[in-house]
């Protein structure tokens, strides 16, 4: 009997190690999309000055599709009807953008999974807005988004970051700033 | 934390003319719309567990017919020596630099300690989760948490709105000014009977207010320093 305790045991340290090796733990949250939105297409590719009539680097700004994060407390995902703004007419025969295209046509969204967000129970209010104006980047929060095809959550946002930086920016950490 | 922004900060008051008060309660349902304050029931409010951040006493004085019926509005005082803070042991209450007596709700483990050290009985002790009869719970404030079963919650003199207020005037690039802020009870009042401001600014209304004769603050003789201020009723 007390080898089989010995063997479970084992067995059970094997299982917990594999888990950690295999990096399913510790490896960033990234969602699966409806649309494989490329953000890394849309901000940081280069023109290539051969191709540019067939291949173009758009070179977004971040505020430029989630244009309420220096007015309001989101940012804001964009509405497909910004999106088409463009791909009405570019890049249509791309499997990715004729499914866009097909929800816009249904005028619907995406339902895009979210990759950062505050649990309600914490009770945070945070607000984009005086972030923004206070000349944040956005990547301090959102990691190089520029640089990912599809997004990670790179940036752990616990409190305990939260605080660092208020104290580093020496603005308030008063609790009733966030906790209200 | 350094010295001179906080030296700017400023210090939330509220006046009450009692004088003005017709006891109509229409700051207390403004209340309960603005802060996600819960109704208790009958049952729990027959055992003292009412939750009403602000509530309005009533005396009735003299013999029949020569009643006079006075009414008091009492919230949380915002006390600058508040009875209520040393005594947590977990710094969920605490004051604030702007002289608000703050309640951090993930803090709270539920002592109780802070109520029962509150001389003025306007700290509320969740015992139940709160529940919200469909649909009510779809006019819940976003701005403010719902608070969850075992915590103390009370009034904040609207902080979602003092952070508002105080937004609006940095976009503005002035200091907070009369009229930036106004809780849901001031701004509910129909005869006006109550203001709120920067004590700390000479020119603002609760600052003037708060120099007349009438002054006083409930049970000042505790030392709380009340951040409420009542302009007593004439006779």
């Amino acid at each position: 009997m007390r080898s089989w305790k010995v063997i479970s045991v084992l067995i059970a340290v094997a299982i917990v190690s594999v888990i950690f090796l295999s990096g399913v733990i510790g490896k960033p949250y990234e969602p699966v999309q409806p649309i494989a939105f490329d953000h890394w297409l849309h901000t940081s590719k280069q023109p290539d000055p051969n191709q540019s009539d067939t291949d173009p680097a758009p070179q977004l700004k971040c505020e430029d599709c989630h244009e309420h994060a220096d007015k309001s407390r989101y940012a804001t995902i964009p509405n497909v009807s910004k999106c088409m703004q463009c791909h009405e007419t570019m890049k249509t025969d791309r499997p990715e953008v004729q499914k866009l295209a097909a929800i816009a046509a249904r005028s619907e969204q995406p339902a895009w999974a979210r990759v950062y967000w505050i649990d309600k129970s914490a009770d945070v209010f945070f607000t984009h807005k005086p972030h923004i104006r206070a000349g944040v980047d956005c990547a301090v929060c959102h990691g190089p988004v520029d640089q990912m095809h599809r997004v990670r959550r790179e940036v752990d946002h616990s409190m305990g970051w939260c605080i660092e930086c208020h104290r580093q920016k020496k603005v308030s950490v008063d609790c009733s700033i966030c906790h209200r | 934390m350094q010295e001179t922004p906080e030296a700017k900060k400023p210090q939330w008051a509220m006046v009450i003319d009692l004088d003005r008060c017709t006891g109509c309660e229409a700051c207390v349902v403004a209340c309960h719309a603005e802060n996600n304050v819960r109704i208790a029931g009958e049952e729990e409010a027959a055992r003292g567990r009412s939750v009403n951040w602000i509530r309005v006493e009533r005396y009735l004085e003299g013999e029949y017919p020569d009643v006079k019926v006075r009414f008091m509005p009492v919230m949380c005082q915002h006390c600058e020596e508040a009875p209520c803070e040393p005594v947590c042991p977990v710094y969920a209450t605490y004051h604030s630099d702007e002289g608000l007596n703050a309640q951090v709700y993930n803090r709270c483990v539920g002592t109780r300690y802070c109520a029962n050290n509150c001389p003025y009985t306007v700290r509320f002790f969740n015992f139940f989760p709160a529940q919200w009869p469909e649909p009510l719970w779809k006019a819940l404030n976003p701005e403010v948490s719902v608070r969850s079963r075992g915590v103390m919650e009370k009034c904040t003199f609207c902080i979602q709105r003092i952070r508002k207020g105080e937004e609006k005037a940095k976009d503005e690039g002035r200091d907070v000014r009369d009229g930036d802020v106004n809780p849901a009870c001031v701004q509910s009042c129909p005869t006006r009977a109550m203001s709120f401001g920067n004590i700390a600014d000479p020119a603002s209304e609760v600052s003037r207010l708060s120099k007349s004769g009438r002054a006083s603050r409930l049970m000042e003789e505790l030392g709380t320093k009340p951040k409420v201020i009542y302009l007593n009723r004439g006779e």
